[in-house]
């Protein structure tokens, strides 16, 4: 039999990125079997969540439902809540997306070789993303339905919170279609940071600078809070409790933002002294690693450096509420004490929870982008803990940072009443410490969890390189 | 040696005596077996059949009857890598990346970095000891490299296409540094495509699909390699 030349085909009816970008997108949905876990994490993130905002915002509305005097205390609180915790929930966030853009690079340098377009890369991008985040956020709507009555289990104003819980079922759609913008969006994001080129993808990023302006701006920041604060007296005679509050949410925003510019600049500072005094492989290369990006070591635990710091607040507010006698209050006053302990380390313990989802999901991104050094570093005979103690270490290292400074922080500002709680309700601080420590604890766990995919890796070593 | 699923042997009926000091360069075809050799004689991959004799420190040793612990310790303590890509860490500077083959050997990092600097220095990059791996060119990242497959006083160093991603004046310079080492008794086991470089060897060893096809002596062994700086 002969062989012959296929024949020439005729020219094709040039074709819009999008509907290019959907022809090719079934084609990397089908990846080999050692990409199975690459294509399930990044479902598993999302999931992780969609879940997580579900919960919090099935909380936070739980507390709508009273109408009494103290109903619009239990809202405000409420909020609180929720924008204390949209911070690490962003984080949790931004770790998914990153994590399902992994990979993506050298596919689009081939596609960019084969004459894609850079409209049909964004487009395939954009719709991978989305597609992904879309899986992932339906299999959150099921955490979730596992989650909310184990949260409903919790007790505010001498009652469950049970069935309410549970979101309109209007909100679910809502909260999947956002998540699955939100990954879309990021996606457009990340592609603006690179360069795809026929020859590859600049992906390789200047190291994030934290540079010592940051600290002169974020102590002008915290010095014009504080000369806010004192001028709270002035302004609410002048505005009323809308300029009150108005000032209060800007004083907020400020000291997150200057904590968010501060934060890396010590983190580096400290890495740096790490690195100097680093005795042993596994600690230099923790110092190094965080080094290499210290806003991106900040920013993986930086969710817990608020929470931390109203955390000690609660803790105190759980030892005076235990110790105020209740004789002339009534039942309502007796529960807000009590009930605002019991939500601050609430979300002190959900704040630690999305950090340690972060890390767990930052560090399985790393570890899998990283499995050509993985494989290399076996190969020259490194110890497999190696690498899993150094990335233990870095995340530990930032975290003690964030959530113990932003906690001795409150401490040193509440100092005697701090003392004076230690000393007369021993019991309510073990309560908020045995809070930090499993929260601790569980960021730690996450960080060690990526060193099981490395065995996985070491098995197909040909894969990685 | 035939790995799970293949269908014929990655390598076959090879016979290989490799003496202290020699200088050996395996060539062969894509697929022919060269770098599946590499990884059995260096206690990478253990093969189904046969057996690998290692004249360590503590005398002989058979690596395939080794487990995983004691064969990454071997690679470790008694043998030195050069691949492609330098295989350094992104984060550690030059003299870090060196000086950690010490490190993990319990050499304190004060001793570890002054073993390091000399060995960077010996290999012309005196100055660049604080560089980053991406602020290194590919010649001088090589040659921190060789550096850390040398600074532990490894008796066999394999090299993996050592020089595939340089240029020639560099590869040239690079193949010399690692000449060299022959120089001070230790052996060197070169995989490589190049035929300029098979040349510099004492000995070439060709393969075509998983055997040895050819063991040829060159007529004039590159013994006496000198140091670029």
């Amino acid at each position: 039999m002969t062989a012959h030349v296929p024949p020439a085909v005729p020219g094709a009816r040039p074709a819009g990125p999008l509907a290019t970008a959907v022809h090719l997108a079934p084609l990397f949905t089908r990846r080999r079997d050692g990409d199975r876990l690459a294509t399930a994490l990044p479902v598993a993130a999302f999931g992780v969540v969609t879940a997580l905002l579900l919960v919090v915002l099935g909380g936070a509305q739980a507390f709508f439902r009273w109408d009494d005097d103290l109903a619009s205390t239990y809202e405000a609180l409420a909020v609180i809540a929720v924008v204390l915790l949209l911070v690490p929930l962003a984080t949790v966030g931004a770790s998914a997306a990153r994590l399902a853009a992994r990979r993506r690079d050298e596919r689009l340098a081939s596609l960019r070789l084969l004459g894609a377009t850079t409209g049909t890369i964004t487009a395939l991008t954009v719709l991978e993303a989305a597609v992904t985040a879309l899986v992932g956020a339906v299999v959150g709507v099921a955490l979730y339905a596992v989650l909310a009555p184990v949260v409903g289990l919790l007790r505010f104003r001498g009652e469950v919170l049970g069935a309410q819980m549970w979101v309109p079922w209007w909100w679910l759609p809502l909260a999947v279609l956002g998540v699955a913008l939100l990954a879309a969006a990021s996606a457009v994001v990340g592609l603006r940071a690179v360069v795809v080129t026929p020859l590859g993808v600049r992906t390789r990023q200047r190291p994030g600078t934290a540079h010592w302006v940051r600290v002169v701006i974020a102590v002008g920041v915290l010095v014009a809070g504080l000369v806010l604060m004192q001028m709270l007296g002035v302004l609410g005679r002048l505005g009323g409790i809308v300029a009150i509050i108005g000032t209060l949410a800007a004083i907020f925003g400020g000291m997150l933002l200057a904590l968010d510019a501060l934060g890396p600049w010590f983190v580096r500072i400290r890495a740096r002294r790490q690195a100097r005094r680093a005795q042993t492989v596994p600690r230099l290369l923790a110092a190094r690693m965080v080094l290499e990006d210290p806003k991106a070591a900040w920013r993986q635990v930086s969710g817990v450096a608020m929470t931390s710091f109203v955390g000690v607040f609660g803790a105190v507010g759980l030892a005076f509420g235990a110790t105020t006698p209740t004789e002339g209050m009534d039942g309502d006053e007796r529960w807000l004490m009590q009930d605002v302990s019991t939500g601050v380390l609430v979300t002190v313990a959900v704040s630690f929870l999305m950090v340690a989802c972060s890390v767990g999901i930052n560090q399985a991104a790393s570890t899998l982008d990283r499995a050509a050094v993985h494989v290399s570093l076996d190969r020259l005979g490194v110890p497999r803990s190696v690498m899993g103690e150094a990335t233990r270490r870095a995340v530990m290292s930032a975290l003690w940072m964030v959530a113990g400074g932003s906690a001795l922080c409150a401490a040193v500002l509440l100092f005697p009443l701090v003392g004076y709680a230690i000393f007369v309700q021993p019991v309510a601080i073990a309560t908020a410490v045995s809070v930090f420590a499993l929260g601790f604890l569980a960021v730690r766990g996450a960080a060690a969890l990526s060193a099981r995919l490395v065995p996985g890796i070491l098995a197909r070593p040909e894969r990685a390189l | 040696m035939q790995y799970p699923g293949g269908v014929t042997p990655a390598l076959d009926s090879v016979d290989l005596d490799i003496a202290a000091g020699e200088s050996v360069a395996i060539m062969g075809a894509s697929g022919s077996g060269k770098t599946t050799l590499l990884h059995c004689l260096a206690g990478i991959l253990r093969p189904t059949a046969g057996s690998v004799t290692f004249a360590s420190s503590q005398g002989p040793l058979q690596v395939e009857s080794l487990d995983d612990a004691a064969r990454s310790r071997l690679r470790r303590e008694e043998l030195g890598f050069v691949f492609q890509q330098g295989l350094l860490l992104d984060e550690l500077t030059a003299l870090e990346n060196v000086a950690v083959a010490r490190m993990l050997g319990g050499v304190p990092r004060g001793q570890a970095e002054a073993e390091a600097a000399q060995w960077l220095q010996y290999l012309g990059l005196t100055g660049l000891e604080q560089r980053r791996l991406g602020e290194l060119s590919g010649g001088q990242a090589q040659r921190v490299a060789i550096a850390r497959a040398q600074v532990t006083g490894a008796r066999l160093i394999f090299a993996d296409e050592p020089t595939g991603a340089l240029d020639s004046a560099t590869s040239v310079e690079v193949l010399d540094l690692l000449l060299s080492a022959t120089t001070q008794g230790r052996t060197l086991v070169v995989v490589t495509h190049d035929a300029d470089v098979a040349r510099r060897c004492a000995r070439t060893v060709v393969l075509r699909d998983g055997r040895v096809v050819s063991d040829t002596a060159a007529s004039a062994p590159a013994a006496s390699a000198e140091v670029t700086r």
